[in-house]
């Protein structure tokens, strides 16, 4: 164990970059998922189908693929995009952090879609006619009324969905970025330890874990503090 | 509700896309694949360094511009260079003519071998007397290498037949050697002798057969790699490498990590 | 750069190669996952808690590290101790093949337990309470009553699952294994055109993924058969 102590500081390093990146697609995974449930309410036909495609091709292609393509492809297509754009533009990349942070992002956010979508198909009626018979504009409504209790309801599953991002990060040293896994991998072959390198990695994983579902635990109680009943 | 999401979403996107690239002095994108002991590897203060490192930051040097790597393992270096992800890869790139077909190099400022390792016990025969190979004694046995190494086509050539397994980092292929996973494995003997043969972990191991050479496969030695088209910067690149061997700075270099020099001597 | 299309249909054969080992770990870990699941989930709902308790640990562990540690600790960790090595599992623990089964099943075992879990806890309790009047025994009631109504709600998320364990057979590519992950890994590693290989290789597993919803939907339908009008 005691071989593990020199490392620590490099775990340490490693660990925050994974909550950077957790952020950072915790962030963007919000904004796809209401993006992608807006378009299958919205009625619109095709912002429904290209919903749908999102969906199903981030729910159906493995992570590890997933961030593969947009590491390498990012770079084609944001290039090309760009010199459409201004001729003069050489070459854009993005740096691993930012590849793997939308990576993750987009493949959560197509889980969440679907929930959100589900969530607000769960918000009573009742409340949006009320809403809009006391003279609330439409994003008003959406503001105040949708939104909040959308997120009441989608709140243990978005839990889920957030303990998903977190556990995903540990695929990012296949594209370079030098995160908790990356360290493991070099301390292994010098202390000849693989086993315990990778046992420190995974502790950390269920301690972040941990944080989030008792977090989500907390919310989920304030969120519902109008439905506790006195005994 | 999507007409504002979709119109916030493109202004991020543009956003990003927008960002001015103005520098003041030139900087060099390169990508290495920083755990290549000791060509390239960081060290325990998180420094980037090795030989390949020395050489890269030398030549930007002379050509008044600054580096800037980005760590990638190693068979994913050229699709990313090809993609754009950075501008030069230093990162003991062999220059074999099956990767010129995609891209161009300097020219070599390291020699490019490969041989095999082995435990002792096993006494292996790989190779005959005049340095033949024993295709018959790779039946069975598993051989080890790096995904997208030079090492990777020679076998595809010389021993299709042999059973290959395919790492991201020689690091892996160490400790599956170690285990007893693997019979042998093929890679870059000036490295191996230093972090491995040498050390009390490599006791148990050896070198099996003759240094392979084969300009076919291991190619005229490792350059920097670059990608088509820029001539203008592979010109400048040359002439900065050419006058490091030259001037001594080369083989002052070699001799930070070995105890002879390791780059081509013509 | 160009996007070469043609290369995305001329590499499919070589990638289909992958397949078949693709279909053998998901196949293969699903099943033993499965099994063990059964054991496990009762074990989780066992009102001692000295049984429900481990089952708890076990699966709250499997479910809260990335599948990725897990099967790196399976094929390098285990390999770092002397006692594996010259014990007589090591000639099967020795190939990437059956540490990735291990590896996949322990995971799927923990999913499916509290998929089971959470069909078995869901059936009505007023359908257990009418079998009890009838005189039913327990075992009865747990073979006839709540195994059935569990399995027909665990359909959906087990379908889930299946799908997941699809995505998590690409891990195998990471220790030396030559699934469809695998074999496209070495396929760009020679061509250097990642995108076009590995769009490739999604497409395969969207058709794989597409074929395990049929089975989920056909399921669904069985399972339901008795609500149908």
């Amino acid at each position: 164990m005691s071989v593990v102590i020199p490392w620590l500081e490099q775990f340490a390093k490693g660990a925050v970059v994974v909550l950077g990146v957790a952020l950072v697609a915790l962030v963007l995974t919000i904004v796809w998922g209401l993006l992608g449930a807006a378009a299958k309410l919205s009625g619109n036909r095709i912002a429904g189908a290209i919903a749908d495609a999102y969906t199903t091709v981030f729910r159906g292609t493995p992570e590890l693929l997933v961030l593969l393509i947009i590491y390498f492809g990012s770079a084609v297509t944001l290039t090309w995009i760009g010199k459409q754009l201004d001729p003069s533009v050489r070459f854009i990349n993005i740096p691993p952090f930012w590849a793997g942070a939308v990576a993750i992002s987009l493949i959560v956010g197509a889980y969440a879609t679907e929930t959100f979508r589900g969530a607000f198909l769960g918000v009573e009626r009742g409340q949006v006619e009320a809403a809009r018979a006391l003279g609330l504009s439409s994003s008003q409504t959406f503001f105040y009324v949708r939104l909040p209790q959308m997120w009441r309801l989608a709140l243990p599953t978005f839990g889920n969905h957030m303990i998903s991002i977190v556990k995903d990060t540990a695929l990012l040293s296949v594209i370079g970025l030098e995160e908790i896994m990356y360290v493991a991998e070099r301390g292994m072959t010098m202390t000849n330890k693989p086993f315990t390198m990778y046992a420190v990695v995974a502790v950390f994983y269920l301690a972040f874990v941990s944080l989030i579902i008792i977090a989500v635990a907390r919310l989920e109680k304030r969120l519902n503090r109008h439905l506790v009943r006195a005994r | 509700m999507l007409k504002s999401f979709i119109a916030a979403a493109a202004l991020a996107v543009s956003a990003f896309i927008a960002a001015p690239v103005v520098q003041a002095q030139e900087v060099l994108k390169v990508g290495s694949e920083c755990t290549y002991f000791p060509f390239n590897f960081r060290d325990v203060d998180g420094k980037l360094k090795g030989y390949d490192i020395d050489v890269a930051d030398e030549v930007a040097k002379r050509l008044n511009a600054k580096t800037e790597y980005s760590c990638l393992k190693f068979d994913g270096l050229i699709p990313a260079l090809l993609a754009g992800q950075f501008d030069l890869i230093a990162a003991s790139l062999s220059i074999t003519p099956q990767r010129k077909e995609r891209m161009d190099f300097s020219v070599p400022y390291r020699l490019s071998i490969g041989q095999f390792v082995a435990p002792k016990a096993k006494k292996l025969q790989l190779f005959d007397a005049s340095n033949n190979v024993l295709k018959q004694n790779f039946k069975g046995i598993r051989i080890g290498l790096q995904r997208g190494t030079t090492y990777d086509s020679w076998f595809q050539a010389i021993v299709p037949e042999a059973q290959v397994v395919r790492y991201e980092t020689v690091e892996q292929m160490y400790l599956e050697i170690k285990s007893g996973r693997l019979d042998a494995i093929m890679t870059n003997p000036m490295k191996t002798y230093l972090e491995f043969l040498s050390k009390p972990d490599g006791a148990g191991f050896e070198v099996v057969g003759p240094q392979i050479t084969d300009e076919k496969y291991f190619g005229t030695g490792a350059g920097i790699g670059i990608r088509k088209g820029n001539e203008a910067l592979l010109k400048r690149i040359d002439t900065a490498i050419l006058a490091m061997k030259a001037d001594g700075t080369l083989d002052k270099f070699s001799k930070l990590y070995f105890p002879f020099a390791i780059y081509p001597i013509n | 750069m160009s996007f070469d299309v043609a290369l995305i249909l001329q590499s499919l054969p070589q990638i289909l190669e992958g397949v078949g080992l693709t279909v053998q770990l998901h196949l293969i870990s699903l099943a033993a996952g499965t099994l063990l699941a059964v054991g496990l989930a009762l074990l989780r709902i066992s009102p001692n808690p000295a049984l429900s308790w481990p089952a708890l640990v076990y699966i709250y562990v499997f479910r809260g590290t990335p599948m990725l540690v897990q099967v790196a600790i399976v094929y390098y960790g285990l390999a770092q101790f002397e006692m594996v090595r010259n014990s007589p599992l090591w000639p099967t623990l020795r190939e990437p093949f059956w540490c990735a089964i291990i590896a996949f099943t322990l995971n799927v075992t923990a999913y499916t337990a509290e998929i089971l879990r959470g069909g078995i806890q869901g059936v009505d309790r007023g359908l257990l309470e009418a079998g009890k009047s009838l005189g039913l025994s327990a075992w009865h009631r747990f073979t006839r009553i709540t195994i059935p109504i569990a399995m027909r709600l665990s359909i959906p998320a087990y379908g889930n699952e299946m799908i997941s364990l699809l995505k998590g057979t690409a891990l195998a590519s990471m220790i030396t294994m030559y699934d469809v992950t695998g074999v496209a890994r070495t396929i760009v590693s020679r061509t250097f055109a990642p995108y076009e290989i590995f769009i490739s290789a999604a497409l395969v597993y969207l058709a794989l993924t597409w074929v395990i919803q049929q089975g989920v939907k056909f399921a669904e339908r069985y399972f339901n058969r008795h609500l149908r009008k």
